[in-house]
C-alpha cells in the first residue's frame, strides 16, 4: 500500500520534470484545452471500462479569472469598497502544492477571445446592488459566504484554499468530492433523462456521458438563488445571478498522468449575450488529502457583517437627522 | 512531537478498544449472509445504491411512545412517532453526570439540538436521518457515503489510515471487509453531534465500529458498538436495518438547509425594511 503511493508519487514527480522540461520553450499563451496530449499515453480504465478519471486533483492556477479591462474596479467586486485591496486580490500562484510551477495564460476564460465574459448590463447592476448591500441581508451574500454552495461549475473555479477534489468511480456513477464547503456531486452516467422542471436546484441536475476519454455533463434544472462565480478571484463575474434558464456543459479529459483538462461552456440567456467557455487543468494530487470544511457551523463572516450593518445603523440614528 | 505522541496512544487505545469489542461482538450471530448478494467484479458485495433506514431511530434511539409535537399549529403533521428501541438491551450506558446531561438535552432540545441548525450530522446519526444515502463503491478502494441531509458526506479509506489529524463533525472512517461485511472504524468525532433528536450525546472521545451486512440485494443489516469512556461506563451496540430505495430513477437531491436555518440564526440581524410579512407566530411547546 505505502510502496505503491511512493511509486505514484515517484512517477508523477519524474512524469512533471519531464512535463516542465517539454514545456520550457513552448508559448505560453495557448489555453489549456489545446495541449496535444502525449501520443503514447492512453488513459488507465475502472474495471467496468471508462476512463480512470480517479485521484485527488487540485486547481491552483496563477492565470487570472478574465482580461482586465480599464473600466474594471477589482477592489469594488471583491468586497472592498474602501478599495485598499489588501488581501483581497484574485488568487494567484506560481506554484501547485507539490511544488510544481504553473503556466501563467492570458485568462482562464478562452471563448471569446477577448477573455471577457459577456454579462449583461442588469446582471451588473444586479451584483454591485448587492455587493453593496452585504450588511442588510444575507441574501446579499454569494452563496459561498452563506455556506450554501460554491455552485455549479463555479465549485470547480480555483480558489485559493479548500481546493481539494476527489473523483470516485462506480459503474454508472462518476462522483467528485468538493473539499470546499464538502459537497458530494454524484453524477449517473445511464442516460436517464433530467429531472422535472419543477425541482430546482442550487447545483443543477448532472447528468453524464463519455465521448471517447472525455466524460461529458449536461447540467439544467438550475434555481435563480445562486451564482455562476462566488470567488473573488472570478473578479467581475463574482456574485453574478444565475437564472433558470442556466444551462452548462462540462468537459473532463484526463490528457496523462497528472492532468485533468477541464472545459466548460455556460449559457444563460437571460444573464450573458451569449455562451462562455472556461478551459484549465486540474492536477493531480496523490498526497493532498481533503479535509472536513464545516463551514456553516463556523460561519461568523454572515452574522457579524450584518450585526456591523445593525451597529452602523443605530450610531446613525443616535446621529440624528443630517 | 505532543501530537505524534498523542496519536499513538489514541492507535494503541484503539487499537486495544478494537480488540475488546470484536471479542465482545464474536458471541453475536451476525446474519447469515444470503447467497443471492450481488456482487462487484472483484468478489465483493456490492453496496452500491440509495439507502436509507425506516424508522423513527432519528426521533430516539430508545423506546418511545408517540407524542405531541414542538410546534402547536402544525397539529399531527409533526407530532412524533413512536418506535421501539435500537439499542440492545434498550439501555444506554450513561455515566451519572451524563445521563443528567441528557435529560437536559432533551428538555432543551430546540436550543441545543445541532440539527435544528442544519449543522452536520456526524455518525452514526447521518446513517438513520429520515434522509437517503448514496453509497459509492469503487473498484478495491475508498468507498464514499454521500448524505442528503446538508450535503454531508465520508470517504471510507480501505485499508491502514493514520491517526486523524484534527476533531472533526463526521469522524475519520477507516474501512476493511471481514467475509461479506464491511467493517468501518470511526475516531476523530469532536463533541458537537447527538445521535438523535432525544438528546443523547458523545464526546470527543467517541469510537465507533460500523458493520454493515448484506442480508439480501436490497437489505443491509446495520450494526454499530459505540464507546466513549468519558460519558459511557461501557462499550454499547444499536442495530437496524438499512433498504434500498427502489424508486424509479432515484437519486439524491438537495437538501442545503443552510437557507432554511438562516431566519432563525440570524433574523434579527437582517436589516427591516418594515414591510417584512411577520415570521410565523407559531407557539413552541416543549418538552
Amino acid at each position: 500500500m505505502r510502496n505503491r503511493r511512493f511509486m505514484l508519487v515517484a512517477l508523477a514527480a519524474l512524469v512533471t520534470a519531464a512535463a516542465l522540461v517539454a514545456a520550457a520553450g513552448q508559448e505560453q499563451n495557448a489555453p489549456a484545452n489545446t495541449a496535444e496530449p502525449a501520443q503514447d499515453w492512453t488513459p488507465p480504465r475502472t474495471p467496468d471500462g471508462q476512463p480512470d478519471l480517479q485521484g485527488t486533483w487540485t486547481n491552483y492556477t496563477s492565470t487570472p479569472f478574465e482580461v482586465l479591462d480599464e473600466s474594471d474596479t477589482p477592489a469594488f467586486y471583491s468586497g472592498d469598497l474602501d478599495g485598499t485591496g489588501k488581501g483581497t486580490g484574485p488568487s494567484s500562484f506560481s506554484n501547485d502544492v507539490s511544488d510544481r510551477e504553473l503556466t501563467k495564460m492570458t485568462s482562464l476564460v478562452v471563448d471569446p477571445s477577448n477573455g471577457r465574459v459577456p454579462i449583461m448590463p442588469w446582471a451588473e447592476e444586479r451584483r454591485n446592488y448587492k455587493l453593496e448591500h452585504v450588511q442588510d441581508d444575507w441574501v446579499n451574500h454569494t452563496p459561498w459566504e452563506r455556506c450554501i454552495t460554491r455552485g455549479v461549475p463555479g465549485g470547480l473555479f480555483p480558489a485559493g484554499y479548500g481546493s481539494g477534489y476527489q473523483i470516485m468511480q462506480s459503474p454508472g456513477y462518476v462522483a467528485i468530492i468538493y473539499e470546499m464547503i464538502h459537497e458530494a456531486r454524484i453524477i449517473p452516467l445511464d442516460g436517464r433523462p433530467h429531472i422535472g422542471s419543477s425541482i430546482r436546484l442550487w447545483n443543477g441536475d448532472s447528468r453524464g456521458h463519455w465521448e471517447g476519454n472525455t466524460l461529458v455533463v449536461d447540467i439544467t434544472g438550475y434555481n435563480d438563488k445562486g451564482s455562476v462565480a462566488t470567488n473573488v478571484a472570478t473578479q467581475r463575474v463574482r456574485s453574478i445571478p444565475q437564472s433558470e434558464a442556466l444551462h452548462v456543459v462540462e468537459r473532463f479529459t484526463r490528457i496523462d498522468e497528472n492532468t485533468i483538462d477541464y472545459e466548460v461552456v455556460v449559457d444563460d440567456p437571460e444573464v450573458f449575450t451569449s455562451p462562455w467557455t472556461v478551459a484549465m487543468p486540474l492536477h493531480l494530487e496523490p498526497d493532498y488529502r481533503l479535509f472536513e470544511y464545516a463551514c456553516h457551523e463556523g460561519n461568523h463572516a454572515v452574522p457579524n457583517t450584518l450585526s456591523a450593518g445593525r451597529a452602523r445603523d443605530q450610531a446613525a440614528q443616535a446621529a440624528g437627522p443630517q | 512531537m505532543q501530537n505524534w505522541l498523542k496519536g499513538a496512544v489514541i492507535a494503541l487505545v484503539s487499537a486495544a478498544a478494537t480488540l475488546g469489542i470484536s471479542q465482545m461482538m464474536r458471541g453475536q450471530e451476525a446474519p447469515a449472509p444470503d447467497t443471492a448478494v450481488v456482487r462487484t467484479a472483484d468478489g465483493k458485495p456490492d453496496l452500491n445504491g440509495i439507502w436509507q433506514a425506516v424508522g423513527s431511530a432519528h426521533w430516539n434511539l430508545q423506546d418511545h411512545q408517540a407524542r405531541m409535537g414542538p410546534v402547536l399549529e402544525l397539529g399531527a403533521v409533526l407530532a412524533v412517532p413512536a418506535g421501539l428501541s435500537v439499542v440492545e438491551g434498550n439501555e444506554i450506558p450513561y455515566q451519572p453526570w451524563a445521563a443528567a446531561r441528557q435529560r437536559e438535552n432533551y428538555e432543551n432540545w430546540l436550543s441545543r439540538d445541532p440539527e435544528v441548525k442544519c449543522y452536520l450530522p456526524g455518525l452514526p446519526r447521518a446513517t438513520y436521518m429520515p434522509y437517503p444515502f448514496q453509497i459509492l463503491q469503487t473498484a478495491n478502494n475508498d468507498i464514499l457515503m454521500a448524505y442528503e441531509y446538508a450535503s454531508a458526506s465520508r470517504i471510507i479509506h480501505m485499508g491502514a489510515v493514520e491517526p486523524p489529524p484534527i476533531d472533526t463533525w463526521m469522524g475519520q472512517s477507516g474501512g476493511h471487509w471481514e467475509g461479506d461485511t464491511l467493517v468501518v472504524d470511526v475516531t476523530g468525532f469532536n463533541d458537537q453531534t447527538w445521535f438523535d433528536r432525544a438528546g443523547n450525546f458523545h464526546s470527543e472521545s467517541l469510537h465507533i465500529v460500523e458493520r454493515f451486512t448484506p442480508v439480501s440485494p436490497d437489505v443491509l443489516d446495520y450494526q454499530v458498538t459505540l464507546e466513549d469512556s468519558k460519558v459511557f461506563t461501557r462499550p454499547w451496540k444499536i442495530q437496524m436495518p438499512l433498504y434500498r430505495r427502489q424508486d424509479t430513477g432515484a437519486q439524491l437531491l438537495e437538501f442545503k438547509c443552510v437557507e432554511f436555518v438562516e431566519e432563525l440564526m440570524y433574523g434579527d440581524l437582517r436589516k427591516k425594511t418594515g414591510e417584512e410579512t411577520p415570521f410565523s407566530a407559531a407557539r413552541l411547546r416543549w418538552p
